[in-house]
């Protein structure tokens, strides 16, 4: 069982002890974060949440001072409108080295909204497009 | 005379009495028919073909999102001065990055803010008595609109997307919406809307702009909120496109991430949410 795999055992095991924390309201609005700044970050994916509303990019970050990753939460949009920008849910995978751009959260912890995301090994970048089916007949 | 009088008197009393029967009888029969619930026909042969004289509004249909902040800004609704200042008040938090959650806890967006704010798709089912429209997002988006003449129900339950009829004049839908829980928002952004407060109705006018483009037209009553009716359109695109099509959207899965129990079997884990953001995968 590889670290993130002990993980997200262990939060299941949480989880059904009841001393999780309770699910929040998925839905929110993007104003959360702030859209006049961009971020850049690399790193490595830790896990890829193919879910309605919004998706997650869970990444693993190296501090710039050393010590132990910390976990990134980068959120994006949902499923069926990443679908038609050209991504899958097997667009990024546990392992995978990203530089993401994203808005940050405005009180510096550590998360963001996507703006896009490159894979590193292949150069392959996939963009965040809310509004990118406003004329018909796209293919 | 005297006898003659009596007869009269007789007569009309007798008259009097047959006319209460029979009303009485009536009014009984009424009732009977008022308690009787309505059963809908089945479907037939010439239901279905008659589908066919509608105009084509297959395909997937996708907001145009830049007209939907382009309306908000130079149509805004008619508020009234107290609730302008609410909108106010959730514009400045909206900009300082405090945004009022008006989708919130999972809840469909509802009626008519679905139509005005949505970022997703829907499509559009006919199917005899009734047109059916599935949205993309939230959890149980769906409109199911009456085409088969009834009228409102005299005391609808109220819900998240109101009771709904229509009638087809022309190629135009017209719709006609009540019943909306007065939780539900009037809402010109994700971060802006008003509970409607209890008497919203909604008329509404679906019609193609060209081959490929839906309008709209929706005239919003609301008198706790607004000064006078608010007319608006919100315009769609047809896609085609196979990767179009709409996809699942369990809202309340956004909440978890995949996990093994204790038993090693798939299961849900919740995530850390801060102020409705996700902050950590366990």
């Amino acid at each position: 069982m590889n670290r993130a795999n002990l993980n997200f055992f262990l939060a299941g095991i949480i989880c059904m002890s009841g001393l999780g924390a309770p699910a929040a309201s998925a839905h929110h609005s993007f104003a959360v974060y702030d859209n006049s700044k961009t971020s850049t970050l690399k790193g490595t994916v830790k896990a890829f949440q193919w879910t309605n509303p919004h998706s997650v990019i869970w990444i693993m970050v190296q501090p710039a001072g050393g010590g132990a990753p910390e976990e990134w939460t980068i959120e994006t949009t949902s499923p069926g409108v990443l679908t038609r920008s050209g991504w899958t849910r097997k667009s990024l995978n546990p392992g995978d080295r990203v530089s993401v751009e994203f808005h940050p959260l405005r009180d510096g912890s550590h998360g963001g909204g996507l703006e896009a995301v490159t894979l590193l090994d292949t150069g392959q970048r996939l963009e965040a497009k809310f509004g990118a089916a406003e004329k018909p007949g796209l293919q | 005379m005297k006898k003659l009088r009596s007869s009269t008197t007789w007569f009309a009393a007798f008259a009097v009495c047959t006319a209460v029967v029979i009303a009485m009888g009536l009014g009984a029969a009424s009732a009977r028919a008022a308690d009787k619930e309505p059963i809908d026909p089945a479907p037939t042969l010439k239901d279905y073909t008659a589908l066919a004289a509608l105009p084509d509004w297959s395909g997937t249909w996708t907001p145009d999102m830049t007209d939907q902040v382009k309306q908000e800004k130079t149509n805004p609704p008619p508020w009234t001065p107290e609730i302008a200042k609410q909108v106010k008040k959730m514009y400045a938090d909206e900009a300082a990055g405090r945004p009022f959650e008006v989708i919130d806890h999972c809840f469909p967006t509802g009626m008519p803010s679905w139509m005005l704010i949505t970022h997703n798709a829907f499509e559009i089912l006919f199917s005899p008595g009734r047109v059916t429209i599935l949205g993309e997002g939230d959890g149980n988006r769906m409109r199911r609109i009456y085409t088969d003449g009834r009228p409102h129900p005299a005391d609808p339950d109220p819900s998240f997307h109101g009771h709904s009829i229509g009638h087809w004049e022309g190629g135009t839908l017209v719709i006609d919406t009540i019943a909306l829980l007065p939780q539900v928002y009037l809402a010109v952004n994700e971060a802006v809307g008003i509970p409607n407060d209890g008497d919203m109705h909604i008329v509404e006018r679906m019609h193609l702009q060209g081959p490929d483009t839906l309008h709209d037209d929706l005239e919003i009553t609301a008198s706790k909120l607004l000064t006078k009716p608010w007319l608006t359109t919100r315009t769609y695109y047809r896609q085609r496109a196979r990767k179009y099509e709409i996809v699942e959207g369990v809202c309340a899965q956004g909440g978890f991430i995949d996990a093994k129990d204790a038993n090693g079997h798939d299961t849900f884990a919740p995530i850390t949410f801060h102020d409705n953001v996700p902050v950590g995968s366990k």
